[in-house]
């Protein structure tokens, strides 16, 4: 009897991991003898609870599609270690191009350098990889600098003459938002210059981990040490988001005005509702649909440029209020 | 011999039941990546080389494309020789992107040597043979074809290289079971690995960057990083000594002190390296992580040889009976004379010392000491172990039981990857297995008890 638990235990195993593998590959479609077979592109996203990222791979896919390319993605949960080991399952089933947001700029190097020696190609979006010596095939990404310019001209449009006090939430871990403070930093900067009054003055900066709940968090805390905060810039939606809760909480949430950045649904849905002041937005279906071009352009021997940057655009309550996507 | 019988399966479900477990998944993981494989090893060269000749003549000329890999280059060399030596002629070679073979082909064209066949392993198939694509190179080359060895059905998950991948995938891991399987034998648990993987990373990145000073850290030499290492081991072990003191002078519970220390340790990481991963160190540094010794990564034997001295440990030294002495109980091991803390002290340095040198192993391999890793890695360590067949409530376990468990979580993992199982139910089938690995150990104890 026991033994026959034993041997129903190890079936129901097997059944089940061979269960959920199957019919999850989104598998296009074989070629003939003469033609290419179907390339196969490994995706090892940042995370699975960021909606960016979601939609990075959603439009992978589908631009995938019309390319007869197969897609497998995985999640590295911001882990380092989880990315590469990833990578090496993708270098050892002889994956044909590689995508990934690097977990972390330095320490991923060490995967790619893998991947570059099994001579395949690796294509980093959103994040790039600083690492030296490693050989990364293409590159796409948001202008952060600039994106973080235009968050400083939303912050002085949204201060007027008066200017104040104002505090970021930031993120240094992530290289994109470190440069996105650089720009807000010299536009505020470049303002207040020869300016006698109506400064603007950066009282705090605190990380938010780039997420709702420590934004959250970090808010109370500046509120509490500077009162009469009059504006606020996180360095994407999760941290300006959790920053709102926080200060509605506090009933300051008309006293201090919020510049986020990304444009996430729920963050273009505050701006619609005046809750936010306005985003730098990002674009990461172009970011999805263009990193497959660029694949497509290096299997084609093709020369394309290696790295592309994709401009940020604001997006204030007006925008918000064309926008037919919201409700 | 039919009395027999039951007493024998008794012993074989108690001393191997978990390899049954490995064994299982290893074949369904096998028989879901079945799958056409394309060879890029000698063999496949040459048979390819014989048949080029074949169906087109000799003297034929052949464009050798390869990717730019160490397999690639074996098979250019082994192809070129087998072709000409059937007397077909290689008028160019090339390695690398596809950009690379077009710059190859227009080259030729030039040279006005157009080949009549196009060589190569499937994977350095591209766009750019495509009869279109050829076609607007030279209007020649439309009807040249791209040959490479045919497809071999084999799953994936069996080949060699993923086998090692494997075992590689594990190493970190199972270092540190050694450890925590002591400290669970004695009724402990110790929280705080995860974040001595990150202090010891980022100690030894920090001090090799310390010590190169104003000089640039890649050109240390070898002793500074082997030092740098050990102090970074023996840091962790200090560490590992220290909530062993707590816990026996002061009787604090050992969920209490490691989870104090977990939180000390990944912020002594944090400021060891300023928050950000530390890498551009000496190419030496990541020997231990990316060398091979005979076909076997070095990390992976590395393993062994600690795996086959804790077996020693546990099962022929004293300190190995006393371990499981005081986990089986613990006043009876202190009325029989059994040094109780020095003991409790010893496991818990061992398994601080394991958890610094698989932090030096995980920054070998990432070539940097990043403070965000090894995060949740004590609760993937305490599930190789209780998978392994170790009883939490201490006194029982074995050391070959935790690799096995170690192997299964590994296993795991990959296969879910090559069976490209969504990232969210990758958490699930994850949990499910421990759950049903665990239960099947349940299943054992009554088999045994019946």
């Amino acid at each position: 009897m026991n033994r026959f638990l034993c041997g129903l235990a190890s079936a129901l195993l097997i059944v089940g991991v061979v269960g959920c593998g199957s019919g999850e590959t989104e598998r296009v479609g074989e070629g003939d003898g003469n033609t290419a077979p179907a390339k196969v592109i490994g995706y090892s996203k940042m995370n699975s609870n960021n909606p960016f990222f979601e939609v990075i791979a959603e439009n992978i896919k589908a631009a995938a599609i019309a390319h007869n390319y197969e897609v497998r993605t995985v999640s590295a949960d911001a882990d380092v270690t989880k990315q590469m080991d990833q990578i090496r399952d993708f270098v050892v089933s002889k994956v044909d191009a590689i995508v990934l947001n690097p977990a972390d700029s330095e320490a991923i190097g060490a995967a790619i350098e893998e991947a570059n020696a099994a001579g395949i190609p690796v294509f980093t979006c959103d994040l790039e990889c600083t690492a030296e010596g490693v050989k990364i095939a293409g590159h796409i990404a948001t202008d952060n600098y600039q994106g973080g310019r235009l968050a400083g001209e939303a912050m002085i449009e949204a201060l007027g003459e008066g200017g104040g006090e104002i505090a970021i939430l930031t993120h240094d871990p992530a290289a994109s938002c470190v440069k996105r403070v650089a720009g807000f930093d010299d536009v505020i900067n470049a303002y207040n210059e020869g300016r006698a009054s109506g400064k603007i003055t950066v009282v705090k900066r605190l990380p938010c981990d780039g997420q709702r709940d420590p934004g959250f968090k970090a808010t109370q805390d500046i509120i509490t040490a500077h009162p009469n905060l009059a504006g606020l810039f996180a360095i994407n939606d999760p941290g300006a988001l959790g920053a709102l809760a926080a200060l509605e909480k506090a009933g300051k949430s008309e006293q201090v005005k919020i510049i986020g950045f990304d444009g996430q649904p729920d963050g273009k849905q505050a701006i619609k509702e005046g809750k936010i002041y306005a985003d730098p937005i990002q674009f990461p279906d172009r970011m999805g649909k263009e990193i497959v071009e660029m694949i497509t352009q290096y299997f084609a021997g093709e020369a394309f440029e290696p790295v592309r940057l994709i401009p940020a655009e604001l997006y204030r309550q007006a925008d918000g209020q064309a926008d037919p996507s919201l409700q | 011999m039919s009395r027999l019988a039951p007493a024998r399966y008794k012993q074989l479900a108690l001393d191997y039941g978990m390899i049954f477990v490995l064994l299982a998944l290893g074949a369904g993981f096998s028989m879901a990546t079945i799958r056409v494989g394309y060879p890029e090893h000698g063999s496949a060269a040459r048979a390819l080389a014989q048949q080029v000749v074949a169906d087109f003549g000799a003297g034929v000329p052949v464009l050798l494309a390869t990717r730019d890999s160490a397999e690639g280059t074996e098979f250019a060399s082994v192809f070129r020789q087998r072709l000409e030596s059937e007397g077909g002629v290689v008028v160019g070679e090339t390695q690398g992107t596809p950009a690379d073979a077009r710059r190859s082909l227009e080259a030729l064209v030039d040279a006005q040597t157009l080949p009549r066949v196009i060589a190569g392993p499937q994977a350095a198939g591209s766009d750019v043979f495509l009869s279109a694509s050829l076609a607007k190179i030279h209007p020649d080359l439309a009807e040249v074809p791209f040959v490479h060895p045919p497809g071999e059905t084999w799953p994936v998950f069996l080949t060699q290289g993923n086998l090692l991948n494997v075992a590689t995938q594990i190493v970190v891991i199972a270092l540190i079971a050694i450890g925590m399987t002591m400290v669970i034998i004695t009724a402990g648990i110790d929280l705080s690995v995860g974040s001595l993987i990150a202090l010891s990373a980022c100690s030894a990145a920090a001090l090799i960057h310390w010590a190169a000073g104003e000089g640039t850290p890649a050109d240390v030499g070898l002793g500074v990083v082997v030092g740098a290492c050990g102090a970074a081991i023996l840091l962790c072990g200090c560490i590992g000594l220290f909530s062993g003191v707590m816990l026996t002078v002061f009787q604090i519970p050992a969920f209490i002190v490691t989870l104090a220390i977990m939180l000390i340790a990944r912020g002594l990481a944090y400021k060891a390296t300023g928050g950000q991963a530390l890498g551009s160190l000496p190419d030496s540094f990541s020997w231990l992580g990316h060398q091979d010794v005979g076909g076997f990564p070095l990390s992976v034997l590395l393993m062994v040889l600690f795996y086959a001295g804790a077996y020693v440990l546990m099962n022929y030294s004293r300190l190995g009976r006393y371990i499981y002495a005081v986990g089986g109980n613990l006043e009876a091991a202190r009325l029989s004379g059994v040094p109780v803390n020095r003991v409790l002290v010893a496991v818990y340095t061992i398994c601080g010392l394991l958890a610094g040198l698989g932090g030096i192993v995980m920054a070998s391999e990432l070539k940097s000491g990043d403070p965000k890793t090894g995060q949740l890695y004590e609760l993937y360590v305490i599930a190789a172990v209780v998978v392994g067949g170790t009883s939490l409530a201490g006194g029982q376990g074995r050391i070959l039981g935790t690799l096995i468990g170690a192997f299964i979580i590994g296993v795991v993992r990959n296969g879910m990857n090559l069976t490209n199982v969504k990232p969210f139910n990758q958490y699930i089938v994850f949990g499910g297995i421990i759950l049903l690995a665990v239960l099947l150990e349940k299943l054992k104890e009554r088999l045994v008890k019946a």
